[in-house]
């Protein structure tokens, strides 16, 4: 049996710390003898995990980009790695880091010089889902009928993922983290972050740059924090009356939660806390952070979650960024090696379910719809005239060969007329014909325009993906980036 | 395509009938073609499970004695020859003559194929008739795309009456093909009764033993897809020819 493994890097520069791991992704055949091949990642190895670092900043407004880079490499070295063996990965910017004045500028950056094919992320959902993905909280969904829920709390933000089943239902991120306030063991406010000043004016409190706070003011905001949290998770409190708890989320309601895991900076806080007797306790990070992984701790205990401890912590969101952000496409594709990578291109997607009919009236209605959703796509995705998207094509659990043709056709003629001067087409299947399609696609584009046709990957409208070079015998490794939910 | 008539007859669909996780029992079902979350009356079937099994038995048995239709064979130029089979009845109890090709096959094949192509197709309906019905018209095509997209050259292909697998070293001595791909009707089983294997040999020839092939099985619209099966089949005999092997020592 075919067996292999891959190089694969995570980097999470985060509000308060950066870390990198380094992993090794066992990619094995899955399918039997007779089967067509099927390959997947198997098995997940750690083989190097960095330090934990305070994010270099210049000033407050920016990140130290050269003694970032040079962290790295170094990192690099001491895990004996070269650039060129890393095959997979993804570098996340989280946090308030992410809205740093050069933080888009650096995600590409890192992304180009980390590896073969590591993938820029950034944004409070794609770090929610990962940190959920390393904490241990998407494996665990697959094991128990109800939601489970990861909430990683770092400096700035708490980032929030619900899942069922293996499956995403949407995330929501708050403002609550440690270093929201920054202050040394007198009680001096060094620094109060922007973000949490809407929540403290709703409970009317009033605290200032370098004024003094003392320890019960601190442990009111910290309990109050952990209850306002508590309660929007539990449902007792909706969304909507905590707006100024809100950062951003991807769903209307809460939806009912059977276990819940902490993770982050306050996760791994929390394991061994002691209640925080005075200022002194608290400001060792010279932030609120023990206090309020304390309160938290109390306050969701008394809730009716089953409370589960994380795999990993502080690391959670680096680790699902280095191990679980990639997954392999089938392996029956039809990819020209030319166009690879191919980075953040935009999802076009279109439901061919039920249309599988090969008479007159079908083809003209695939083609009407085909067309329409093309000449969507050249209206909204205008950035990159080489490749403008990727057609995401859902539906045909069965294909028979004729329709796969007409498909073809249709698919062929309408983006010729559209995109003339584009390099190539990529297709995403949900299910498997992607090597059919593939071949009829490139019978009809000959050397015009590069087809890369591949399957059994499941991408939405909106999301945005990365696919990196061809792993042996015959399959791409994919980032997808999700940035909408059903 | 057939799959309203052979497969998802909702009709035919028993159900556990308040299941405590119904997303975990539905999970399972997917993932299987195996008669499970069917429920059950106290300790047996239910009738309509009962029925459907017998059914799909019938069905077997029709596919085993059924016949491939000359349209479908001239839908695909394909023309016909016959093994040593005689007929169904001594087919089934003597494997050995349906490997081998009868003289006035030996005969045509001579005169109407291309000799020593780099690819020889040929279509049996071996234990299955209504698996080349159910499937040609998909893998057939695609096959015949994904040889050009490998850039192989098929020779003259036909169909066989009565096969084994084995009558591909038979027809690997008459035409001296570099790679054979012997499309065949397997075995009905209560799963599917139009189940079809792809079985690929690098210089096939007498004395050929089963290790030597290589094989795409459960081709069939709930199965193996068949039009990813044919357009997978052009890369693995392109691999055969590159390493001169095929079965178990491929590498695939």
């Amino acid at each position: 049996m075919h067996e292999d493994w891959i190089t694969s890097a995570g980097i999470d520069v985060g509000t308060s710390t950066t870390k990198l791991i380094i992993s090794r992704l066992k990619i094995n055949r899955v399918s039997g003898s007779f089967a067509l091949p099927r390959f997947d990642i198997v098995d997940r190895k750690i083989v190097y995990r960095s330090p934990i670092i305070h994010t270099p900043l210049k000033n407050r407004e920016e990140i130290d980009v050269e003694t970032l880079s040079g962290w790295l490499s170094d990192q690099y070295q001491n895990a004996g790695i070269q650039l060129q063996d890393i095959q997979s990965g993804a570098v996340i910017i989280t946090g308030e880091t992410a809205i740093k004045k050069n933080a888009e500028t650096i995600l590409h950056h890192l992304a180009d010089h980390s590896g073969k094919f590591v993938v820029a992320m950034a944004g409070a959902h794609l770090e929610g889902i990962l940190a959920g993905k390393g904490s241990g909280a998407l494996e665990r969904s697959r094991q128990v009928a109800g939601v489970v829920a990861n909430v990683d709390i770092g400096g700035g933000t708490a980032n929030t993922v619900f899942f069922k089943r293996g499956q995403v239902l949407g995330t929501v991120t708050f403002h609550a983290g440690g270093r929201l306030i920054e202050l040394d063991d007198t009680g001096m406010i060094h620094h109060l972050s922007p973000s949490i000043q809407p929540w403290l004016r709703h409970h009317n409190i009033h605290l200032t740059n370098g004024s003094r706070i003392d320890f019960p003011l601190l442990e009111h905001i910290t309990g109050q924090l952990s209850q306002d949290l508590t309660d929007v998770l539990t449902g007792q409190k909706s969304l909507d009356q905590l707006k100024p708890l809100l950062h951003s989320t991807t769903v209307d309601n809460i939806p009912d939660i059977q276990d819940i895991i902490i993770s982050g900076g306050i996760g791994s806080l929390w394991q061994n806390i002691k209640q925080p007797a005075n200022l002194r306790d608290v400001a060792i990070y010279k932030d609120m952070g023990p206090l309020l992984a304390y309160q938290l701790k109390q306050i969701l205990r008394q809730s009716t979650f089953q409370i589960i401890p994380p795999l990993f912590s502080s690391r959670a969101t680096v680790i699902g960024a280095g191990m679980q952000s990639t997954e392999l496409s089938g392996s029956t594709i039809y990819v020209d090696p030319s166009i690879l990578p191919v980075r953040n291109v935009p999802v076009l997607s279109i439901d061919l379910t039920g249309i599988t009919g090969t008479d007159d009236l079908s083809q003209q209605q695939l083609k009407t719809l085909i067309h329409e959703k093309m000449l969507t796509g050249k209206k909204i995705f205008t950035e990159n005239e080489q490749i403008p998207f990727a057609l995401s094509i859902q539906g045909l659990e069965h294909c028979s060969y004729r329709f796969n043709k007409n498909l073809a056709h249709t698919l062929h003629r309408s983006y010729r007329t559209l995109f003339p001067d584009a390099e190539a087409l990529i297709t995403v299947c949900q299910f498997d014909m992607a090597k059919a399609l593939g071949h009829s696609l490139k019978l009809l584009a000959k050397d015009d325009y590069k087809i890369a046709c591949i399957d059994q990957i499941d991408v939405k409208h909106g999301d945005y993906l990365d696919m990196g070079e061809i792993i042996p015998p015959s399959m791409v490794p994919v980032v997808i980036k999700t940035l909408a939910f059903s | 395509m057939d799959k309203n008539v052979v497969y998802t007859d909702q009709t035919w669909q028993t159900r556990i009938s308040a299941p405590r996780h119904k997303q975990g029992l539905w999970e399972l079902v997917k993932a299987t073609p195996a008669r499970i979350g069917v429920g059950r009356t106290h300790t047996r079937p239910l009738t309509k499970t009962m029925l459907k099994l017998q059914y799909d038995h019938a069905q077997a048995i029709d596919a085993v004695r059924s016949e491939v239709s000359r349209e479908c064979l001239q839908a695909f130029d394909l023309f016909s020859v016959d093994t040593c089979f005689q007929d169904k009845e001594t087919y089934l109890k003597r494997p050995d003559r349906g490997r081998v090709l009868s003289n006035d096959a030996v005969k045509t094949i001579k005169e109407k194929c291309l000799s020593r192509p780099q690819v020889q197709i040929v279509v049996s309906d071996g234990l299955s008739a209504k698996a080349i019905e159910t499937n040609l018209k998909d893998v057939y095509p695609a096959l015949l795309d994904s040889l050009e997209a490998s850039g192989l050259k098929p020779g003259t292909p036909f169909f066989v009456r009565g096969g084994r697998v084995a009558c591909m070293d038979h027809i690997g001595e008459i035409l001296k093909p570099e790679v054979l791909v012997l499309l065949i009707g397997e075995r009905p089983g209560l799963a599917s009764a139009h189940s079809m294997s792809a079985y690929m040999c690098y210089q096939p020839r007498q004395g050929t033993i089963e290790s030597d092939r290589t094989v795409i099985s459960n081709i069939h619209p709930n199965g193996t897809p068949p039009i990813e099966a044919g357009a997978h089949i052009g890369t693995v005999l392109k691999k055969m020819i590159e390493q001169q092997a095929s079965g178990v020592r491929l590498q695939w």
